[in-house]
């Protein structure tokens, strides 16, 4: 099936938005804070990264002269579409969480909206990922409920800090409006960005977490510095070069 | 941190069997992490966990075999030999 440039646009935001995310959890393989969680976090890792496979293989079913693995490293970065929090490198464990909390919110809420797609095998891809995706949300949230009732200053601090950025998830590709005119998006960013605040702010009331969320200011500071999803963040160069270390060892190996 | 025994089912007339052990801080915790440690390949369509502090311990002692009771360690050389020999008497 043939895909409008609008379309592939949006697409690839999804896909670049798991890959990403999928790649910088990875990094607490083995170094989780217990050994259930290490298996946990990494088995949610994985899922990102197979919904970004997923989504990668839609968009390359017309160009089957392309490799998947060069596609999805090789870019030049101008060239990804993925958001900021995805990108970012979060180094302290209360980071990672909350950010997990944050985007599995908004990933629930994206493949939801991609159910009633048009494009069939996407309606379906959303259905499989849906499955895996009430587990993360779970995940997240117990977790969090949890470690909210002492009011840790780590976490509320990593939730004032991400929080802007995570509001980056719903700055709209160029291409978004041919994905919704196309009916292969069905919600625009902007509506699924009002679900996720709510979503959110109930969490954070359920918890009694005392956030400020953030100003309009902040988040469209966020919008600016991604450029419609056209900007990479600082350090995205040295985590594509982590992530390019195997494939450049030899780019024609098959695994 | 509690620690609960995992155990798990297949699916037909198999019994539940010991799988593992796993730390959580509380059991929904638990059955959420039990998920990921134990069951992601399918490898049981039952679960149970049991918090170890509810597992009834048998100590050593209370285990040691009595060294005194001979009979009951019936292994049926008595009655072999007895049956043996009332065969060659037969014969």
């Amino acid at each position: 099936m043939t895909l409008s440039t609008g379309t592939r646009e949006y697409l690839l935001g999804f896909a670049d938005d798991e890959h990403m995310i999928g790649a910088r959890h990875t990094s607490w393989i083995g170094l989780g804070p217990f050994l259930e969680e290490d298996l946990a976090f990494c088995s949610i890792a994985q899922d990102e990264l197979g919904h970004a496979i997923a989504l990668y293989e839609l968009l390359l079913d017309d160009q089957p002269d392309t490799d998947l693995d060069a596609f999805a490293m090789l870019r030049d970065p101008v060239d990804y579409r993925s958001c900021h929090l995805a990108e970012r490198e979060c180094g302290a464990w209360n980071d990672s969480l909350v950010r997990h909390w944050l985007y599995d919110r908004a990933e629930q809420l994206r493949w939801t909206s991609l159910l009633e797609s048009s494009n069939e095998r996407l309606a379906a891809l959303a259905a499989r990922a849906l499955r895996e995706e009430a587990f993360h949300v779970e995940h997240a949230a117990q977790f969090m409920a949890r470690v909210a009732p002492s009011q840790p200053a780590q976490i509320l601090e990593s939730i004032t800090t991400l929080l802007p950025i995570a509001a980056g998830i719903w700055d709209a590709v160029a291409g978004e409006p041919e994905a919704l005119a196309d009916g292969v998006a069905t919600a625009s960013s902007a509506q699924l960005a009002e679900q996720w605040e709510l979503a959110v702010r109930t969490d954070l009331a359920d918890w009694n977490l005392d956030i400020e969320w953030p100003d309009d200011t902040s988040t469209a500071d966020v919008g600016e510095a991604q450029g419609a999803r056209r900007r990479r963040s600082d350090g995205f160069d040295e985590l594509q070069a982590d992530l390019r270390k195997v494939i450049d060892l030899d780019p024609s190996a098959r695994w | 941190m509690h620690r609960y025994e995992v155990f798990l089912k297949k699916p037909g007339r198999e019994e539940f069997r010991h799988a593992g052990t796993l730390d959580a801080p509380d059991p929904e915790m638990a059955m959420l992490l039990a998920r990921e440690t134990h069951s992601r390949r399918g490898e049981g369509a039952e679960m149970w966990l049991v918090d170890r502090e509810h597992v009834l311990v048998g100590d050593d002692a209370h285990l040691a075999v009595n060294d005194d009771k001979p009979h009951r360690h019936n292994d049926g050389s008595l009655v072999a030999a007895r049956r043996k020999q009332e065969r060659e008497e037969r014969a």
